[in-house]
């Protein structure tokens, strides 16, 4: 019955607190490890270096397939006639948004060229009838978040020395992933605000939050 | 992992070294404002001008009497003039003998805001051009920051006033550069940052530096006096640092040290020391 | 036994402060959560024209149509629909800058309760037959009637009108400077002088709200802001109850209603016995002078005598000074006489000028007009009317009998873009376009470089397909009734390209885009021609009457009505009061403690006119002898947003006026007021008046502020 008995033990702090940390390194390593489970293209082997100077972003997403008015097929346009990303999707390099082209721009072709194709009757009519194509937006983000294609263009196209205009698809694969792959337009990378933190961090990209949400 | 880690070190050297005399020092532009009070008429144009640049709601009668609406930049009137010494007798004493004082009064972007520090999310911060940011969708509606603003210039939206607001076919005429605010988010004037975003995009791109006079935020824009000047204070060529200067007010200070303290330039609840940028410039009465 | 034996207790501990870990990796939500993906549609355009790019704006030249000055502005499109208005920097009217009714001229636009067909006896129609009809109806006798106006749109007018029988244009404006004008004609040549506020070093105002309503708002405060740069100017203002620009001055004075005249007429009797300053081209004016005593001025008026010699000091040691006035006739005569007498003019008050293309030169309109629609339709003169940009309906006082009056006229047509008390009485209602989806020239009445001509083009693609253009509908109605020359031209954009290409001596292409660029072009200008001081009498008359009377004022913001359905415009607090929503009435704490009554009190106001009930507002900017309720509510069917307020308009008493014009709004109607046992509240932007002792708005003495130069 010494008093030792009653004196009460410290609270050990300092060995919670480690343990701690370990528990939350562990939960947080643990999810990246779940996250590339799903993703086995994307277990960090960096392609080589597609765009020279900067660090290719890449997590895959698998899309979902999106019907849209008219069946265009990037796979032969962009992939098997080599159509720059840049010659329809122009205002990427002026704007926010680098936009769907105008039907003009598909008609320069396609008033001679593949005429008697089902696609093509189609866009025809629309051209001819003055209607604008309801296209369904594939790569989308929330309405609170502005993203500045001009900007991402700049940096890595056209104010990148080792870069010229006639690789701008790989510029665009970054956050599109290969088009020329594909034959509707279909989502594949994640477009969440993780994938686009990390490639900014990665990149010396802006971190202020404003740059996005405003 | 390592760039996460080194975030953390570069944000906190910032913060460190913010609390130094003068405040930050990595900051690229330093946005401020110069409002002359006895240039203001008090006409209003400005606050209309910013509920159509910014996506405002109005709220209606009832709404506004609970103090709910959101007008980001008010004009309040004021009928008394404490500073100034009244020479002689006032001989019509039972009218108004003199016209009132007008304050156009929003956020004041201090540099040491209430507001940044008590969110429980950081939603509201300071960023690197020395704007006060809110970020809508970080928000989770603490209204803690309101709580804390001295100037009360912060607006919660208690409600959604987009189907009253907005019928068809107004909603076209919303600005699609600046979000749409939905219930449960705080909002408050922002220097019109769409605007200053638009310019470093211009400027970015033709590769030069932001001139003075190139941003203009939509309240100044319209002003018919042109009482309002925004600008860059780290320009020492902008009409913004001028102004400063010559009236000898600076940032870091919670009492200034004028060499002529009759220069009329003043903050308001600077004794506060949440070092706001907008300088206001004392209302002039002939006695 | 280890001492850190992990037990339940510490577990949870444990468990919570390392769970924070977790929250590092929220960034990345799991894969599995989409984001929206084939949830928007996006509308590809068919071919733009190539300087158009998504996501960037395009500005276009226009002119604002919100009030008579007609401001150039900048209008910011993108992705073909408007979304901003900003003054154009290349007026001289407005120099870039641009008052809230202008911001707000995109809710006229996009306002929800817009006419989108035709209506034939309030049932919808076709165009072909709202068109037979009016062919049919209105052949002779027919009259316009429209608010201010100016251009080619008055030409095209005129036109229809000599071609139907010569029948009268009606301009009514509610609010005018009609009494500036015509005193300007009567005393000085020149209805229209212009006006240098930027240069005087002092200005009096009685009645004119030049920071505003009055004439071109937007110029005067752009050189206000000069005004009171070092050296500052001194800011004086008479007036039964405060306006904007009494609000901003540095000596405010309240005179009883009616009674600014004689308070002029004091202050120049002080310059001349006080300050020897003399008057001989106009024997009348001086002697008017010499017998208006300061001690008459406090009878009449309840100035006192130490405020009146304030106003002659004051004016007598800065010059040049300016007097301007639009209080009444007599007032604006005074006013003329006393710059004449201070030396004023050809240093603050110079010749004006006008474009010398009479036909497309602007009416500026008034309520004579107005007075005399009623007469004449009264009388049985008005077989067939056309309305537009005017709502006489709304605005007249009960006493014109304006709802028999149009009851008298057979056809009535209402071109208007929103439903309003007076389409509600047409027998045709036509969908007009708003004034930023269409074509115009306009021909500002003051501010502008002398001779210039403002443009409007439209900003976007009519919202509603059946809405047509002012000038469309005008060309197409002086089609029919045989205008010679106007076949060749499809629409008004051909009619209008055309006269404009005549006016700049070109028909290039790139002289055209240059027009539309810079939003105006200038035509040929003449100096009016300028005598100082015809010896007019000056129309002064007492106002016998002791008691209370009724003023009815302007603010800018719901102006006469026309905007009331804004919802900007609504919820944008009053300038004065601070008021939103609702109307008030203004009243001195004094006579509502006569009264009985206290702040938020329902009372009813009845004139011989009529009898409205509204709140009471106390404050001391108002006269003791006035009750001021701004105009500007009490429509009846003008929108979801317009209902609310009462309008003093309809219990003015018509029958009241200055002598020399008949202007219908007389500046004192005589009223009874009692209370209906009724209070709420005033929903304000702020309840209180004070600073309670915080430095919010610091006021410094001219003095230092001379010291200083301002800081300049």
């Amino acid at each position: 019955m010494s008093i030792e008995r009653n004196k009460r033990k410290p609270f050990p702090w300092v060995k919670t607190a480690v343990a701690a940390v370990v528990v939350g390194a562990l939960i947080v390593l643990g999810a990246q490890v779940f996250e590339r489970q799903l993703h086995p293209e994307s277990a960090g082997i960096a392609p080589a270096a597609r765009v020279p100077g900067a660090e290719f972003p890449t997590d895959t997403f698998k899309g979902k397939d999106v019907p849209q008015p008219i069946n265009y097929s990037h796979k032969l346009h962009a992939g098997d006639l080599g159509i720059n990303c840049l010659y329809c999707h122009t205002y990427a390099r002026r704007s926010k948004v680098a936009g769907i082209p105008p039907t003009a721009k598909c008609m320069g072709c396609h008033t001679v060229v593949g005429t008697d194709k089902p696609e093509i009757e189609k866009l025809t009519q629309m051209w001819q009838s003055n209607q604008s194509p309801a296209w369904n937006k594939v790569n989308d983000v929330p309405d609170f978040v502005h993203f500045s294609h001009e900007r991402h263009l700049q940096k890595f196209l056209f104010d990148n020395p080792e870069m010229d205009i006639k690789n701008a698809p790989d510029v665009c694969a970054m956050c599109h992933g290969d088009m020329n792959q594909v034959g509707v337009a279909k989502k594949m990378k994640p477009l969440t605000m993780g994938f686009c933190i990390r490639c900014h961090e990665n990149n010396q990209g802006p971190s202020d939050c404003t740059r996005c949400h405003k | 992992m390592s760039s996460l880690l080194g975030n953390i070190f570069k944000g906190w050297s910032d913060y460190s070294k913010g609390n130094e005399e003068g405040g930050h020092h990595n900051y690229e532009h330093m946005y401020a404002m110069v409002i002359d009070l006895d240039k203001c008429t008090g006409c209003n144009a400005c606050s209309t001008a910013c509920y159509a640049e910014n996506n405002l709601a109005t709220v209606g009668e009832e709404y506004f009497g609970a103090r709910q609406a959101m007008h980001w930049m008010r004009i309040e009137r004021y009928f008394d003039e404490p500073n100034l010494e009244k020479a002689g007798s006032e001989a019509d004493a039972d009218t108004q003998s003199h016209g009132a004082s007008f304050l156009p009064m929003m956020c004041q972007h201090c540099n040491a805001a209430p507001c940044e520090p008590v969110c429980p999310v950081a939603a509201t911060y300071h960023t690197p051009d020395g704007l006060n940011a809110q970020i809508y969708n970080r928000c989770i509606g603490s209204r803690y920051c309101a709580n804390n603003c001295p100037f009360r210039v912060r607006y919660f939206n208690f409600y959604d006033h987009q189907e009253t607001a907005w019928p068809a076919p107004m909603e076209q005429q919303l600005n699609p550069d600046i979000s749409v605010r939905s219930k449960g988010v705080m909002e408050k004037c922002t220097f019109c940052i769409q605007r200053t975003r638009a310019a470093s995009n211009t400027a970015k791109n033709e590769g030069r530096a932001i001139r003075d006079g190139e941003i203009q935020t939509a309240c100044q824009q319209t002003c018919p006096t042109s009482a309002i000047l925004f600008g860059d204070l780290l320009d020492e060529t902008s009409a913004v640092h001028q102004a400063w200067k010559r009236h000898q007010v600076q940032l870091g200070r919670y009492t200034q040290n004028k060499e002529n303290p009759e220069l009329r330039g003043y903050r308001i609840f600077e004794e506060l020391n949440v070092d706001t940028k907008v300088l206001y410039l004392e209302r002039v009465r002939e006695v | 036994m280890s001492k850190t034996k992990i037990n339940r207790r510490n577990f949870l501990k444990v468990l919570g402060l390392g769970g924070a870990g977790a929250a590092l990796a929220g960034c990345d939500m799991p894969s599995y959560v989409t984001l929206e993906e084939g949830e928007e549609k996006i509308y590809s355009y068919l071919a733009p024209e190539e300087y158009v790019i998504p996501g960037v704006g395009v500005w276009y030249a226009s002119t604002c149509l919100q009030c008579p000055a007609a401001c150039g502005t900048h209008g910011r499109v993108r992705e073909g629909r408007v979304l901003k208005l900003e003054g154009n920097p290349n007026t001289a009217v407005n120099a870039g800058k641009l008052c809230q009714m202008g911001q707000a001229a995109l809710q006229a636009h996009f306002n929800p309760d817009r006419i989108t067909e035709p209506l034939i006896n309030g049932q919808p129609a076709s165009w072909d037959d709202a068109l037979a009809l009016i062919n049919e109806k209105a052949t002779k006798n027919v009259a316009w009637m429209t608010g201010a106006i100016s251009g080619h749109q008055r030409v095209l007018l005129d036109a229809h009108l000599a071609a139907t029988g010569k029948g009268r244009h009606y301009a009514v404006e509610t609010i005018n400077a009609r009494a500036w004008t015509d005193a300007g004609k009567a005393v000085l040549s020149d209805a229209m002088p212009t006006l240098h506020l930027d240069k005087a070093e002092a200005v009096l105002s009685l009645g004119a709200d030049m920071l505003g309503t009055w004439i071109s708002p937007v110029t005067f405060m752009g050189q206000y802001g000069q005004f009171r740069a070092a050296p500052r100017g001194v800011l004086m203002a008479v007036e039964p109850a405060m306006s904007l620009t009494g609000a901003n001055a540095d000596q405010w004075v309240a005179a009883k209603p009616g009674t600014e005249a004689a308070v002029a007429l004091g202050v120049g009797h002080l310059l001349m016995t006080k300050h020897g300053l003399s008057l001989n081209s106009m024997p009348n004016a001086t002697s008017a002078f010499q017998s208006m005593t300061p001690a008459r001025v406090q009878d009449i008026a309840g100035v006192s005598e130490a405020a009146l010699n304030k106003i002659a000091d004051t004016l007598a040691s800065r010059k040049p000074s300016l007097v301007v006035a639009n209080a009444s006739h007599a007032a604006a005569r005074v006013a003329m006489a006393l710059n004449i007498m201070l030396g004023n003019v050809g240093k603050t008050l110079t010749p004006g000028a006008s474009i010398v293309a009479d036909p497309l030169a602007p009416i500026m309109g008034s309520t004579k007009d107005l007075a005399e629609f009623a007469q004449n339709a009264d009388a049985g003169k008005i077989d067939a009317v056309f309305i537009t940009g005017a709502n006489p309906a709304f605005i007249a006082p009960q006493g014109l009998n304006m709802a028999a009056a149009l009851k008298a006229v057979g056809f009535k047509v209402a071109l208007a873009t929103c439903h309003d008390e007076t389409t509600k009485v047409c027998d045709v209602v036509l969908p007009l376009s708003s004034a930023l989806e269409d074509w115009g020239t306009h021909v500002p009445a003051y501010g502008g470089k002398p001779g210039v001509v403002h443009l409007q083009q439209p900003l976007m693609e009519p919202l509603h397909a059946e809405t047509r253009g002012l000038g469309d509908i005008l060309l197409t109605l002086g089609k029919s009734a045989g205008v010679d020359g106007l076949e060749a031209f499809e629409d008004y954009y051909g009619y209008l390209r055309t006269a404009v290409s005549a006016m700049i001596g070109s028909e290039q292409e790139g002289d055209w885009q240059r027009v539309l660029q810079a939003g105006q072009f200038e035509a040929p200008a003449q100096d009016h021609a300028f005598s100082t001081g015809s010896d007019v009498a000056l129309g002064f008359s007492e106002n016998a009457d002791a008691g209370l009377h009724l003023v009815t004022v302007a603010r800018q913001g719901l102006y006469d009505g026309r905007h009331a359905n804004s919802s900007w415009l609504q919820e944008a607090p009053d300038q004065i009061t601070k008021a939103v929503w609702d109307s008030w009435a203004e009243m001195h704490p004094k006579t509502a403690a006569d009264f009985g009554l206290k702040d938020g009190d329902y009372v009813s106001l009845t004139t011989q006119g009529g009898a409205i009930t509204t709140r009471i507002f106390t404050y001391k900017g108002v006269h003791p002898k006035a009750v001021c309720v701004p105009m500007g509510r009490g429509h009846t069917d003008y929108g979801r947003w317009a209902s609310n307020g009462v309008n003093p308009l309809t219990i003015v008493d018509a029958h009241l006026g200055d002598w020399q014009s008949s202007e219908v709004l007389a500046t004192a109607t005589p009223v009874k007021i009692s209370a209906v046992g009724e209070n709420r509240h005033l929903v304000r932007l702020m309840d209180t008046d004070q600073q309670h002792g915080r430095k919010l708005v610091a006021t410094i003495s001219a003095q230092q502020f001379g010291r200083t130069q301002g800081g300049a």
